[in-house]
This record gives C-alpha cells, structure tokens and sequence, in this order.
C-alpha cells in the first residue's frame, strides 16, 4: 500500500510567505486583480504590491478583484494528484466575501471530489494563513485528515484578525461588505477598528484619529496574549506597522512577521491602514 | 376721583388680562432686548425667545374666561414650560411654574400670596440650573422677591407690591454688570435680566385693570387681550411715551387721569420728573393731558401698535422630525442642528430626529417632545449641541412621558458629533448600551469633551472685547464661548485661531462650511491649510449653517 499524502493548499489571501509556502509545501492559486482591462494574478511575483498601492489613489477606477476560473481549479488539483497527493485540504477566503470556495468546488468536482476537503476558513489574510500553516505543518507530520481538520478548528477559534480602516472610501465603493459601509456612515471621515470573524467584517470601535484607534487596537492585541502566533499587517504602510510593532514588542512572540497584505484585500481596503492576526499559545492545548 | 388703588386682590380674569397687557409691552421690547448680547456675533435672542416663551404661554389662557388665578396661573405656566425656547425663555417658564405653585389653592391674589409667589419662583428657577450664575435674570428675580418679601404687609395693596416688585427689579438690573464682569466689560446689562424687568414693568402698568378685576367687559380692558388674538379684527391703537418735567408733579393724580383715556399705563418718577407710557387710540389725548397740566414735554415717542404687530417676529414652524424605525428601539437619539449638511451628517451617524436649530434659533420645550413622540425607542438621548438649549432639552426630558431621556449637555455640533460617534463605538464593541445607558452617557460625555471647537462668525458691529478691538464685518473666532482672534479674511482668523487652540495631539481638523460659502472656496482653504499644517489630516464637510461661515473640530 502506497503512502497517501496529504496535500494542504490554498488561495493567495492567505497572505503566507513564501519561505513558510516553500518549505512546508503549500500549493497556493492566485485570485485575480483587475486593473481597467487587464486581469494580474495577485501571486507575489507578476502583480507588484508596493506599485499597486502607491498608484492605487489615483487610479480612474477602483480595481476589482475575481476569484480563479473553474478550469484553473480544475488544473491546481489536477496537478497534485498527479505530483502524488492522496488527499487534498483546501482552505479559502470566507464564502460570504468572494467566490473563490465556488471555483474551488467546481474545479474538485471535475476532478475528484471525494479527494478534497474543502475548508471556509472564515477569515482573511493571515487569519487563513494560521490555519493553513497549522495544517501543512501536521500534513508534514503525517497527521491524520481528522487531526488536521481538527486543528484548522482550533487554530480558528483561537484567532483574531483586527485592523484600523485608514479610510472608507474603499470599502464604500467596493461594496463588499456593505452592512459594514452602512453602519459606519459616509459623509465623516471616520476610521473603524474592525474584526474579522465568522467570514464577515464589523466594527468594533470607531475612531476619527489616528492614535485613538491604535490605541485601540493595542489594547485588542493585548488582550490576546500570550501569543503563539503573530502578524502585524499593513497596507503600503511598513513604517506604521513597525511602529505598532514596537508598541506591543512585549507580548510579540518568536513566531512574529510583518505582511503586506495582497492586492486582491488590499484594492477594497486601501492604503495606509494596519492590522494585526493574533494566534493564542492555548491553541495547542 | 377716587382712588383706584383700594381693591388688595385681583382674580383670575384680571390676572389674564394684566399678562396680556404684559406680553404686548414685552413685545415691543424684543429688539432691544436682542441687542443686549455681551458678543459680537449674532446670537442677540433673549428678547425673541422670552417673547415665544410668553405667546405660547397665552395661548393656553386665551380662552379662559371664569377661571381663578389658580387655573390661569397654573395654564400660563403650563405654556411656558411646553413654548420655552433658549435660557432665559427656559428660567421665565420656571419662574412661573414656581408662581402658579404657590397659588394653587388661590381663587384671587393678594399682596402676602403674591410675595410668597415670588419667592417661590425665584427658588423654582435657581433649582431648574445646574450653576446658577450670577447677574442675570436669576439674581434680578431672587432680589427683586427678596426686596418684596421685606415690605409686603397683609394691607398693602396689589399695585403697590407689584411697584416694589418692578423697583427693586430694576435697581437689580442695574447691578448685573457688576456681577458679571462680562457684562461690564461690553457695558451691557444682562439680557434675560432686562426681559425680565420689562415683562414685570408690563404687569405693573396694567396697573388699572390689576385693580379692577370689574372691568374687565369694557372695551379699553379688551384692547391687550385682543393683541394676542390675531384673528381678531380688533384695533392695537398707539403706543405713546414721553417724560414730564415739571415742579410738584403729582405721579398719582396723572396716573388716574391718565387712565380714563387708555390702557397699559405706566407712570413713573418723581416730582420733578415723570415717565409716562400709556398705549390708546388717539394718541394726541394723553399728550394734550400732558401739556395742559403745565409741565414740560420731552422724548415722545408715538408708535403704531397695529403695525408693529404685523411686523412681529413669527415663530417657525417649519419642524421636521424624521422617525426611522417601525419597532420599538431600546434607544433612540436626536439632535439639534442648523443646516441641511450638518443634519445628514448627525443622520448619517445615526441620529433618529433631527431638530433644526442652533445660536439664534432655539427650538422649544414642545419641539423637543414632538420630537421626542416621533422617535419609537424605549429611551431616548438628545444632543442640544448649544449652551443656550442645554435648559430647555433638560425641561423636555422632565417632561417626557414614561420614558427616560438624558440630555447630553453638549455646547457645539462639534460636541455632539463626537459624542455620537462614540456612542455608536460603544455600540460596536458590543457594549449593550440599554441595558448601561449609564457607562453610554459617560463615553459620549468624554468623547464632547476631548474634542476642541471653533467657530467662525461675523461680527455685526464694533466693539472691544477680552482686549480685543473688533470692527464690524470682522471674522471672529470663537473657542469654548471664548473670543480668540479676528480678523479681515476667513483664512487670517482661521490660522491665527489654529495656532492657538492647536496642539500637539491634535491630528484631525474637520471643517464644516456654511450655506453661504461655496465648496470650491472651503477646498482652496483647505489647501493652504494643510500647507501650513502638513502633519494634519483634514476633512472638509458640508454642513450648510448660517450665521458661521465655518464651524471647526479638532481632535
């Protein structure tokens, strides 16, 4: 009886960097960006982060994003099956906020549905890539799927993912999450500390400075120590992520890495704000 | 002749018909009463506002015919407290609330009752203010009663009460700059204080029909009520004025001569001078009387009250309340603004009703509880967003039936705004407001006061105030009810205001501009501005009020 490996993979807002990918064999399939005419996978090499954002304020239109087509799904299974994988775990952008996990299903379906697990992470960015890093590294370990299952579980519900929304502008005219819009009003510039949980964003403070809502959002990250994992998140904004950085140095463990999220998020969001993804030692308990 | 001054009590029938003579006096005062604001920027509104106050108060009393001066009295108050508007409208409807109290077993007023009465205001309306100030027409009715409280005796009779009563109101008056050194400094006296005074000086003049509860059918006694009345057809005649100078006047003997030929007469003075002001038909009569006694004539002042009373400031009407939500809200907020922009903002955030309003445009006690019924929520916030209706919200949270209303006493938009965002903070963090309105009110009372404000205005005339010399025309900037700067152009005070209320924790300038300044104009100001103060972010809103050209918020 052959080995049967399981594969762990997922979609670029996962926001994992490519050393983590790389040695723990992630297979990751870009979602697009699409500027005017042109549609640019957001897989860290042919989409150019610090380019976008710094043109992204003066672009005519706001880029919109799009999930991979069934047939390339089709093709990123395909290709792990055929590279050996018995099964596959599949973990992706919250299906209430994109259509990728729709793709995804299409694309198992053509090939082999019983082979792939598919997983709404109910999170963005490195809230999805705690828990396809947790994942791969028991895939690695020759886990069970059950165990791994179990862990993407845990991992979850042991995770926060908050961020100080520098400007709704973004967010009013992608219209992605138009309860939050709603709610926070348009006519005042108002920055909201928001949370990312169960596949949906919503506020959880409202500030109209700066420093108030990194306040905030200190105190948020405070209360999730002691800390396994931790990513401070930014959008064309490395110097306010540092910065937060040293603000919280106390509680920051081994395991801490500034990520500038992808363009796909970043496009609905906009430059300048920050975020943290906080993953709770207790995780593992 | 005999003497008019005999009867010690008056009833219910002449007590309406002495406030009507009072109101109609009140209202020709309104003006001047406006032109005592201690500031240069347009917020001279005691006058109209105490004017409202009174009409409404009227207009429950209007219809009366038999009633005793318990009824009248208790229903006048009872209008005051739903028509007052501003500070000083708020602190006269207390002042009567307090009299109609003392007076609630009467069926006639006489002189102990009536000192007791006043009393009894004077405390209703010190205990209806959070910090009582001194100088102003709280002092003016605490000594005033004070004074009346000394003399009064179970045989002096009403009119000479009411005469010691109006004295030592006025002697008080004069006192008001003394006490409030803002006053002073604009050689002023207070303005609610003067209202007061004149609304006091009405009743006494109407000394003839205090009197004479009997005469009340004639014609000349209908002549102030009808002046309430708009639908009547009835004639206003002339409001005559002049002063009397002479040897061994006789004030008593012109006050009862005086009397067969009109109404709301007031006779003042000594020997050698006397002040007489008389409303009546023909006007050449009180002065041919006057002329004919020998004394010399001087200031006569003849006005006509029919044209004045078309003229008269009319209330606005044009209130909007927006209810919002078909069921039952745990908590609901409104809000008092001026401008269209300033109101989508405060709905933008939110807010359940909107009143129209702001420095010169006080809604009242009754605007605030139609507001208040339209609003479907189990409680309620309200946002008065100014210091002259901080009273009246309070008065209308009084009043609200079975539910809980708590008036955040914000002084500007700006407050307000703030104070609703952190309201709605509170919310998201998941906080259960209804169930804390408590821990709700402290974080908006917080988030008001964290934030600092300016307002530039115009100023409507010359003046010198906190060492300033300020030329009308000049754009003011205001601070926390402090002057800051002036100066030629908008963007002079406005810099030189930033420079002085900026500081280093300041991040966040939001600009609100007015109805009369165009977008592109506030976007080029704005543009300096942010050269000047780069580290600054900026937000330029629409807010549409009038009287300031930009209302501004730092945080």
């Amino acid at each position: 009886m052959t080995f049967k490996r399981i594969q762990v993979a997922a979609d670029s807002v996962c926001d994992l960097p490519a050393e983590i990918v790389n040695n723990l064999d992630i297979r990751i399939i870009p979602t697009y960006v699409n500027i005017d005419d042109q549609s640019i996978p957001d897989d860290g090499a042919r989409l150019d982060r610090q380019a976008f954002y710094r043109q992204l304020p003066s672009m005519r239109a706001q880029p919109t994003t799009s999930a991979p087509s069934p047939g390339e799904a089709e093709a990123f299974y395909r290709d792990m099956l055929n590279d050996g994988a018995g099964k596959i775990v599949s973990i992706h952008v919250p299906e209430r906020l994109s259509g990728v996990l729709n793709t995804m299903r299409l694309g198992a379906r053509a090939v082999d549905e019983g082979r792939v697990t598919l997983v709404d992470s109910l999170q963005l960015t490195f809230g999805i890539g705690f828990q396809v890093w947790a994942a791969a590294e028991l895939a690695v370990e020759g886990a069970s799927l059950d165990d791994i299952l179990e862990a993407i579980e845990r991992v979850r519900q042991h995770t926060e993912v908050y961020a100080i929304i520098d400007t709704m502008q973004y967010l009013q005219r992608s219209g992605r999450v138009n309860s939050l819009v709603a709610g926070i009003g348009t006519l005042l510039k108002i920055k909201p500390i928001v949370r990312v949980a169960d596949g949906d964003i919503t506020s959880l403070a409202r500030s109209r400075t700066w420093s108030r809502a990194e306040a905030k959002l200190k105190a948020l990250t405070q209360d999730q120590a002691p800390l396994d994992r931790l990513a401070i998140l930014h959008i064309d904004n490395r110097v306010g992520a540092e910065r937060f950085l040293d603000s919280i140095r106390e509680i920051a463990p081994q395991e801490t890495h500034i990520i500038e999220v992808c363009p796909t998020l970043g496009a609905h969001i906009g430059p300048g704000s920050i975020g943290v993804a906080t993953l709770k030692q207790d995780w593992r308990n | 002749m005999s003497s008019c001054r005999g009867k010690n009590s008056v009833d219910g029938k002449a007590l309406k018909l002495a406030l009507a003579s009072a109101i109609a006096q009140f209202s020709r005062h309104v003006d001047r009463i406006n032109e005592m604001n201690v500031f240069p920027v347009p917020d001279g509104d005691t006058g109209i506002n105490m004017y409202h106050t009174l009409q409404r108060a009227y207009s429950e009393i209007s219809h009366l015919d038999d009633s005793d001066v318990a009824e009248v009295s208790r229903r006048f108050a009872y209008g005051a407290l739903m028509g007052a508007r501003g500070n000083s409208g708020t602190i006269l409807s207390q002042l009567l609330k307090g009299f109609a109290e003392q007076l609630q077993t009467a069926e006639a007023l006489d002189t102990p009752q009536f000192a007791l009465a006043c009393k009894r205001a004077a405390q209703f309306a010190y205990e209806a203010v959070t910090s009582p100030v001194e100088g102003t027409i709280l002092t003016v009715a605490r000594e005033a009663a004070e004074t009346l409280d000394l003399h009064a005796n179970d045989v002096m009779a009403l009119p000479d009460a009411l005469d010691i009563l109006v004295r030592a109101a006025q002697a008080s008056l004069r006192r008001t700059p003394e006490l409030l050194p803002i006053l002073k400094e604009s050689g002023v006296v207070d303005s609610g204080a003067l209202g007061l005074v004149l609304f006091l000086e009405g009743l006494a003049s109407s000394d003839g029909k205090f009197d004479f509860p009997g005469k009340a059918e004639s014609p000349v006694a209908a002549g102030p009520g009808a002046l309430m009345d708009s639908s009547s057809d009835a004639s206003y005649g002339y409001d005559v004025q002049f002063l009397m100078l002479g040897k061994g006047l006789n004030i008593a003997q012109i006050r009862q001569d005086l009397g067969q030929v009109g109404w709301s007469l007031l006779v003042v003075g000594d020997d050698s001078a006397v002040k007489v002001h008389i409303h009546v038909d023909n006007p050449a009569l009180p002065i041919d009387y006057a002329v004919q006694s020998g004394a010399t004539l001087d200031d006569i002042v003849v006005e006509n009250m029919e044209l004045q009373f078309q003229r008269r400031p009319r209330r606005e009407t044009s209130f909007a309340a927006t209810p919002k939500h078909q069921a039952r809200e745990a908590y609901g907020m409104i809000a008092v603004a001026p401008g269209d922009g300033l109101r989508a903002v405060f709905e933008d955030l939110g807010c359940e009703a909107v009143i129209p309003g702001g420095q010169g445009r006080n809604p009242s006690v009754e605007d605030f509880l139609v507001s208040i019924d339209s609003v479907n929520a189990a409680s309620l916030f309200i946002l008065p967003n100014n210091r002259n209706i901080i009273l009246t919200a309070r008065q209308a949270a009084e009043n609200a039936a079975e539910r809980r209303v708590d008036v955040l006493p914000t002084t500007s938009v700006i407050q307000g705004i703030s104070a609703l965002i952190a309201l709605r903070s509170f919310e998201d963090s998941g906080e259960d407001v209804s169930g804390g309105l408590d821990s709700a009110l402290s974080e908006m009372r917080a988030a008001a006061q964290q934030v600092c404000s300016i307002e530039i205005a115009r100023a409507t005339r010359d003046s010198r105030l906190g060492g300033l010399a300020i030329r009308c025309g000049d754009f003011l900037a205001t601070g926390d009810g402090q002057i800051l700067v002036a100066g030629a152009t908008i963007e002079a005070s406005m810099l030189d205001a930033l420079a002085k209320v900026l500081k280093a924790e300041h991040e966040l300038v939001t600009l609100y501009y007015g109805d009369d300044i165009q977008e592109r104009e506030a976007k080029k100001l704005i543009e300096r501005l942010s050269f000047t103060y780069s580290e600054l972010e900026f937000d330029l809103v629409y807010g549409g009020q009038d009287l300031y050209p930009f209302l501004i918020g730092l945080e």
